[in-house]
């Protein structure tokens, strides 16, 4: 059965203050309600005044979605009642909108934009009692409202949900990289979904938070109007809410055919006109973009592709972090800092549920560790082990590496050897015998005795030289 | 196409409930009559071939007006005007 | 307080304020009596300022009395905007006209009635109360802006009036009240804090006995404010300048529409004689056609319409304004208290302006408005490049009683704008002067000029109050 699936995302960008009025846009401490001033609250007699960095910020979006961007645009009102609007209507962009048309490659597939435009956010609601059925009143924090949006909407090019998934993440790396939108930040990135089958009615599922539930959502709603579908039902055109808790969609209205938003120019706000200089001037100020960026790594520091894009669009952070210790810090074999940084920091970093940022981990320390490594002061065994101190910690890892000799007794290695094989008899017969997994398993037991540190092929010579001394 | 200078009470309903406006019934009939009036006398309209014009926002141009990114704390109460209020935020209706 | 006070002009007692003749502190108690003698005779208050504070600055409205049409927010002052659905709202700023005027040293005495959000021309549509004329208590002061003209015309000291047109809300009570009333170029002054009828129509403008008096408070209020995008001019300008200017070779357009059979003939033949009188003092005129003129109400009010009904979404009984109980689920309360706080007229121009913009129907209304616009704005620029100004009667009628007014239904109502929505709608800066009396009732005559042109209107309007025509 055919499935058709478009996305609406709308990204929160990172200016200093809203996209009408000079409130900070960071909320992340503040109390609800404190960064709000009569614009953005709808006070009678207000007037809006467009934030320029918004409208570059929209630019560059826009360019790198290889999208036409308008050299005129207005903005409009698009009226509609619901409590967490301060004017009830949002100022948005309908008639002629930033920008039209454009693409992303995601693999194989080639997503068609069909449109970007910015607009201001509502308030935030919270529903006291329940949810958003049945509560008996709600609470507004109007922090949010007016921050400046960029929506994207795609064209219905998805037949997957993990398609859409993945365009979802490389969207948000191309905007990270750009540096318009900060990750970090709640609910930075909103999706909106559009789904229907074998040509049916398209279902609205809104207002999605995180990639992951964007693929569950889709995945339950395919399921669901497929499940219709074989029951001789048609699926209603209607708005579902995505409840991340049951992975399901609930039903919140009907969709009234195209819901008469009627839009009108704002005539509060200018028209903005960007000549084809300012365009270009802030299109060659934009960073680099994900995809060239993995083919810069892997060039300058000799990096498989794979090894660049895991990197590159794991978190922005850590392609940052390798190139600082091999750019600042001068390390001499990047490909072994990238095995080490993808294959064993970014599993200790996820087993602390932290990013690359918000961590102890400094480049000077990790070349430290590397460095260890690389003189053989420690084994890589023991390097895998000492790896998930150093991130919960964040100590130097040859502070760390002493500590840990200090601590633990000297070890008495033929002493071990000598008790292991004499309560593995079994083992030492089977070795005997050729079988060389035997061999394995005892130089394993010496090795947990003596916490990894002891070198593994010490261990084995000395059991060899043991055995064959007590034939 | 069906006359669109008309107005009829399905409409008006339609319309006061886009605008959330409670009208009576007699408001409803009342305003068929006036709102019909008023279109009628604005139907003149049509006769203007305006081919080619384009729309003016404004009376004079309004272009590129805007302000730099920068942060400035509002020193006031949002609650001046309100008691509906609970903890720190503004209390409303409920959705459903 | 001596009465020779009270025939004080603007500019003698400003004067004379600056050069220490005058004990404020007794000239503001004496104003505040006088003003809440005067709203007891002819109710053109909203809201009287009991206390107001000293003058800021000895600026150049240093002592001045002002009145503020009821749409200027006023900080900690109550602002209604002449509706329900504001009857507590105490705004936490000042609009920038305001806070201009207070900060050059004026104070201000009240906020005066309105029609509700400016919905009307004859102040009757006011939720608190209604001005009567001075001409005449049984007739109306005009509107929206009629409080603004009563008191301009009924202060026995002196005091100018900040008001506010849309279609024509300043015009109109100048006229009735027989007062000046200068509506600028749209954009002159700042917006900032002006609760919204019409964003692409609204003009701040000033009302008084006096062509100085006008031009002086409009060059204290105008010019750029970085709180409004539709703002503009650069620095602010000394109107006063042009008062000197005088009429020598300065053409006059009539336009034949103007004079029409919707016009009252005797104010017809009254404004025709002042022109002719201009004519005798070095101006020339020659008559116009501007056929467009026809089609300026459908198109004002389309537009005008579409845009109330966005502004007027606001009020929903959350953050400010009217509040009710929260029972029901927010389309029943928003509804509930919209339908308790709008009037008649404010309900059905949202009705209208919502419908002019509705998918399937704004193509044909609300587009089509914005482009007859254009048309009417291309027809102005033409006539004003071979003419100086524009002259018609301000008004087609006398000042009507409220008896009569109660029989009017909605459409004859707006029809009584026809002389002033097109220049509104252009955003032309426009004087209304004094033209004489009629049975006893003021008759106003309109000069129009291009945008940017207040200059060409002080020339003759200051000119023009040489020839006392009152």
């Amino acid at each position: 059965m055919e499935v058709m699936i478009g996305l609406e995302v709308h990204c929160q960008l990172a200016t200093r203050s809203k996209l009408f009025c000079s409130d900070s846009t960071d909320s992340r401490e503040s109390a609800p309600n404190e960064n709000t001033c009569p614009i953005c609250l709808g006070f009678p007699g207000s007037k809006p005044v467009v934030n320029r960095k918004a409208i570059d910020y929209g630019i560059m979006v826009a360019t790198a979605l290889n999208s036409n961007i308008a050299r005129r645009m207005y903005f409009s009102r698009k009226s509609y009642f619901y409590p967490d609007m301060a004017k009830n209507f949002q100022v948005t962009q309908y008639e002629i909108p930033l920008a039209l048309g454009g693409y992303v490659e995601v693999g194989d597939l080639k997503v068609r934009i069909r449109r970007v435009h910015m607009e201001e956010d509502p308030a935030k609601l919270s529903y006291v009692g329940g949810d958003i059925t049945n509560s008996k009143y709600v609470l507004i924090d109007y922090n949010r409202a007016g921050a400046p949006l960029l929506e994207i909407v795609t064209e219905p090019d998805f037949k997957t949900p993990q398609q859409a998934r993945a365009f979802l993440e490389k969207l948000s790396s191309m905007l990270e990289h750009i540096g318009i939108y900060d990750p970090s930040r709640e609910a930075s990135l909103r999706v909106d979904s559009n789904v229907s089958i074998e040509g049916g009615n398209r279902v609205e599922v809104k207002n999605i938070t995180g990639f992951a539930n964007v693929e569950k959502a889709l995945g339950y709603e395919i399921v669901r109007q497929r499940g219709l579908l074989r029951m001789n039902m048609k699926a209603v055109m209607e708005t579902r809410h995505f409840d991340a808790a049951t992975r399901t969609t609930k039903s919140l209205r009907k969709k009234e055919a195209e819901a008469d938003y009627g839009y009108i120019f704002d005539p509060d706000l200018p028209s903005i006109t960007l000549s084809e200089a300012s365009i270009k001037k802030v299109a060659d100020a934009m960073p680099e973009l994900p995809d060239q960026r993995v083919a810069r790594i892997s060039g300058s520091y000799g990096l498989d592709e794979y090894q660049a894009k895991v990197l590159v669009y794991t978190d922005k952070n850590l392609a940052d972090f390798f190139e600082e210790c091999c750019t600042r810090y001068a390390y001499k074999d990047p490909p072994h800092a990238a095995n080490w940084i993808i294959n064993y920091l970014l599993k200790s970093l996820n087993w602390n549920m932290t990013a690359i940022k918000g961590s102890k981990v400094r480049a000077g320390t990790f070349i430290e560790f590397l460095g260890l490594i690389d003189s053989g002061t420690i084994t890589e065994r023991y390097a895998k082990e000492l790896i998930k101190e150093y991130v919960d910690t964040g100590i130097s890892p040859t502070e760390l590496a002493e500590r840990n000799i200090r601590s633990t007794p000297k070890i008495n290695l033929e002493e071990i050897v000598s008790a292991i094989i004499s309560s593995n008899r079994q083992a030492v017969e089977e070795f005997k015998g050729g079988n060389a997994r035997a061999l394995q398993f005892m130089i394993g037991q010496v090795l947990a005795k003596t916490n990894k540190q002891a070198d593994p092929n010490a261990i084995k010579e000395l059991i060899l030289k043991m055995i064959s001394e007590a034939k | 196409m069906e006359d669109y200078w008309k107005i009829n009470e399905e409409l008006v309903r339609h319309i006061s409930k886009a605008a959330k406006l409670n009208l009576s019934d007699d408001e409803v009939a009342r305003y068929v009559r006036e709102v019909g009036d008023i279109l009628d006398a604005f139907r003149q309209i049509d006769k203007v071939d305006v081919g080619g014009e384009e729309p003016a926002f404004h009376p004079l141009p309004v272009e590129n007006r805007w302000r730099e990114d920068e942060e400035k704390k509002t020193e006031w109460d949002p609650f001046s005007n309100s008691e509906s209020r609970e903890d720190g935020y503004f209390k409303g209706p409920k959705i459903i | 307080m001596n009465k020779g006070a009270s025939m004080t002009s603007v500019k003698e007692h400003i004067e004379k304020a600056r050069s220490g003749e005058v004990d404020l502190k007794a000239f503001m108690e004496e104003v505040m009596e006088r003003t809440r003698a005067i709203q007891e005779k002819y109710t053109p208050f909203i809201t009287i300022n009991d206390n107001p504070a000293p003058p800021a600055s000895k600026g150049m409205l240093y002592g001045l009395p002002i009145s503020v049409k009821d749409c200027l927010c006023t900080k900690g002052l109550r602002t209604t905007a002449g509706s329900k659905i504001l009857n507590n709202y105490i705004p936490p700023f000042d609009a920038t006209a305001v806070s201009r005027s207070l900060s050059e040293g004026a104070f201000l005495i009240g906020k005066t009635a309105m029609d509700e959000f400016g919905f009307g021309t004859f102040s009757t549509n006011c939720a608190y109360s209604i001005p009567k004329n001075p001409a005449d208590p049984e007739r109306s002061c005009g509107g929206s802006s009629g409080g603004a003209g009563c008191v301009s015309a009924a202060a026995d000291f002196p005091h100018v009036a900040i008001a506010e047109s849309t279609g024509g809300s300043i015009t109109a009570p100048a006229a009735f009240t027989g007062t000046v009333g200068i509506t600028p170029t749209y954009g002159r002054v700042s917006r900032w804090g002006l609760i919204d009828y019409a964003n692409s129509l609204d003009k701040i403008g000033v009302m008084g006995k006096e062509v100085y008096d006008v031009a002086l408070v409009l060059s204290a209020i105008s010019g750029e404010d970085p709180l409004d995008s539709t703002s503009h001019g650069g620095g602010r300008e000394d109107f006063t300048k042009s008062l000197e200017g005088g009429i020598a070779g300065m053409k006059i357009g009539v336009p034949k529409e103007y004079f029409g059979e919707g016009v009252d003939e005797r104010i017809s033949a009254l404004v025709w004689k002042r022109i002719k009188e201009l004519e005798g003092e070095g101006a020339a005129y020659e008559e116009i056609s501007l056929p467009l003129t026809e089609y300026s109400i459908p198109s004002y009010y389309l537009i005008a319409m579409s845009e109330a009904s966005t502004n007027l979404s606001k009020y929903c009984g959350l953050r400010y304004g009217l509040h009710g109980e929260l029972s029901g689920n927010f389309e029943e309360y928003f509804s509930k208290v919209r339908s308790e706080g709008f009037g008649d007229e404010a309900k059905r121009r949202v009705v209208l302006g919502t419908y002019a913009r509705m998918a399937g129907f704004r193509e044909a209304y609300y587009l089509k408005a914005l482009k007859v616009r254009s048309k009417i704005i291309n027809e102005f620029r033409g006539a004003f490049k071979r003419f100086d100004v524009i002259a018609t009667p301000s008004m087609p009628v006398l000042p009507p009683k409220f008896s009569e007014i109660g029989g009017l239904t909605p459409i004859q109502g707006y029809m009584m704008d026809i002389l002033t929505v097109a220049p509104n709608l252009a955003g032309m800066p426009m004087i209304s002067l004094p033209a004489g009396r009629i049975g006893g009732l003021p008759a106003g005559i309109h000069f129009i000029a291009d945008q940017m042109g207040e200059d060409s209107l002080f020339r003759v309007a200051a000119f023009s109050e040489g020839l006392e025509w009152k």
